[in-house]
């Protein structure tokens, strides 16, 4: 029964070869639940479609909205949304996870190329899209305090002209501490442009987010250290 | 909107009078110009007529269709023109309608009314959160050929797994949520 569904699957998606597609159209004939199944692949496809279209809508409602209420923030609160709009969604981890399928997921970030792929990744996670855009619009200054030494990447030290900016030199990275945690229970990453940001719900119920120009391969030690320490 | 890369066999088999094949294409594009159409003329059984219209035409044209865009392209802008055009039961009396569908061949599939209309707003989210929640293998290629519209060729090179896997891991979410969907009680009966 699995492998006509896994044919059936194939036909919606054109991926079947003619004598196969011959064989299932037969069985479909006579097969009321077939044809019940395939309508509801349907039904799933066109979810997702409108779903993605949807929250495309919302970015567009947000940024137009964000002009409305305060023509001050204008220009952050579009940059923001064009931000959101170039994200893209590598890789949801838990502690245990760190390094599995890191190779596919970099292989995606590169595959993944329309507005509405993301915009669908992104889909379920409005409150981190507000989360970004809050950071975003955010002018204020993160006392350094809050952070604590163990969340530094090892190499990384504070910037004296800035104390929110931790640099190793060569790469730059920044610190955002939320006493929420948004409904984030695994670590998030996502590339904006040329950086990074790292969503990190920390066992005290605060959300860390850092966010920099780091790649995955030093931000895998600080997060790993974040949740050993922490 | 989605596209599928791959119905060139499934137009060969229906241009062949595979009657099988054509209520196929009605099953797996119905959903997605109902939506399109509800959304068109804001009317749920406006759209409905224009639905069945739509695919009588198909039937009727499928022969002219030429491949330059999607299969669902093409039938999209069959129903807008059709939304647009204000159709009327006149489309009855003054269309040249085949011999094939004065017999009634090709049944429309059964449906009450829009499947996704049926389905509550609240069922919607709790599936949207179902996927959200597949396992990263399963969830990356059902989303490249869902919201891309990759091919599956496409999608083992980009995730560098044999066409097998995808084709499996497509199927791993469409019977995961269609359990899902079972379980909740979604579209049931």
């Amino acid at each position: 029964m699995d492998k006509d569904l896994e044919k059936l699957s194939a036909l919606y998606d054109g991926e079947l070869k003619r004598n196969e597609m011959q064989e299932i159209l037969k069985e479909m004939d006579s097969n009321q639940d077939l044809k019940n199944t395939f309508k509801k692949f349907g039904v799933i496809s066109d979810l997702m479609q409108r779903n993605s279209a949807r929250q495309s809508s919302k970015i567009t409602y947000l940024r137009n909205f964000y002009k409305k209420i305060n023509p001050v923030v204008t220009n952050m609160a579009t940059a923001a949304a064009t931000v959101l709009l170039t994200l893209i969604v590598l890789y949801q981890f838990d502690e245990d996870r760190f390094q599995v399928n890191r190779e596919s997921s970099l292989q995606l970030s590169s595959a993944i190329s329309s507005d509405q792929a993301k915009i669908q990744l992104l889909n379920a996670d409005q409150n981190i899209m507000e989360h970004m855009i809050h950071i975003m619009q955010s002018n204020q200054s993160h006392k350094s305090q809050q952070v604590s030494k163990n969340w530094i990447p090892v190499g990384f030290s504070v910037n004296p002209n800035n104390p929110n900016q931790y640099s190793n030199g060569r790469n730059n990275l920044f610190f955002h501490l939320e006493n929420k945690q948004l409904g984030i229970k695994k670590v998030k990453y996502f590339k904006a442009n040329n950086d990074w940001v790292y969503l990190i719900p920390l066992k005290d119920g605060r959300l860390l987010t850092a966010y920099g120009d780091i790649p995955p391969s030093i931000a895998d030690q600080m997060i790993q250290s974040i949740y050993q320490r922490n | 909107m989605g596209v599928s890369k791959g119905d060139d066999m499934l137009i060969t088999e229906i241009k062949a009078g595979n009657d099988m094949a054509f209520e196929t294409m009605v099953l797996k594009y119905r959903p997605k110009l109902m939506s399109v159409l509800i959304g068109y003329t804001k009317s749920k059984d406006q759209a409905e007529e224009l639905c069945q219209k739509t695919f009588m035409i198909v039937w009727q044209k499928i022969d002219t269709f030429k491949g330059e865009s999607s299969l669902f392209t093409w039938i999209y802008r069959i129903g807008i023109n059709l939304a647009k055009n204000d159709f009327t039961s006149s489309f009855f009396k003054n269309s040249k309608i085949t011999d094939r569908l004065d017999h009634n061949q090709h049944d429309m599939p059964e449906h009450r009314s829009p499947e996704t209309e049926l389905m509550a707003a609240e069922s919607e989210e709790k599936i949207m959160q179902f996927i959200q929640n597949l396992d990263l293998d399963t969830k990356t290629a059902f989303t490249l050929r869902e919201i891309e519209g990759k091919t599956y060729n496409e999608i083992s090179k980009i995730l560098n797994c044999p066409i097998g896997t995808v084709r499996s891991r497509i199927f791993r979410a469409r019977q995961l949520i269609l359990e899902f969907m079972n379980q909740e009680n979604i579209l049931n009966g």
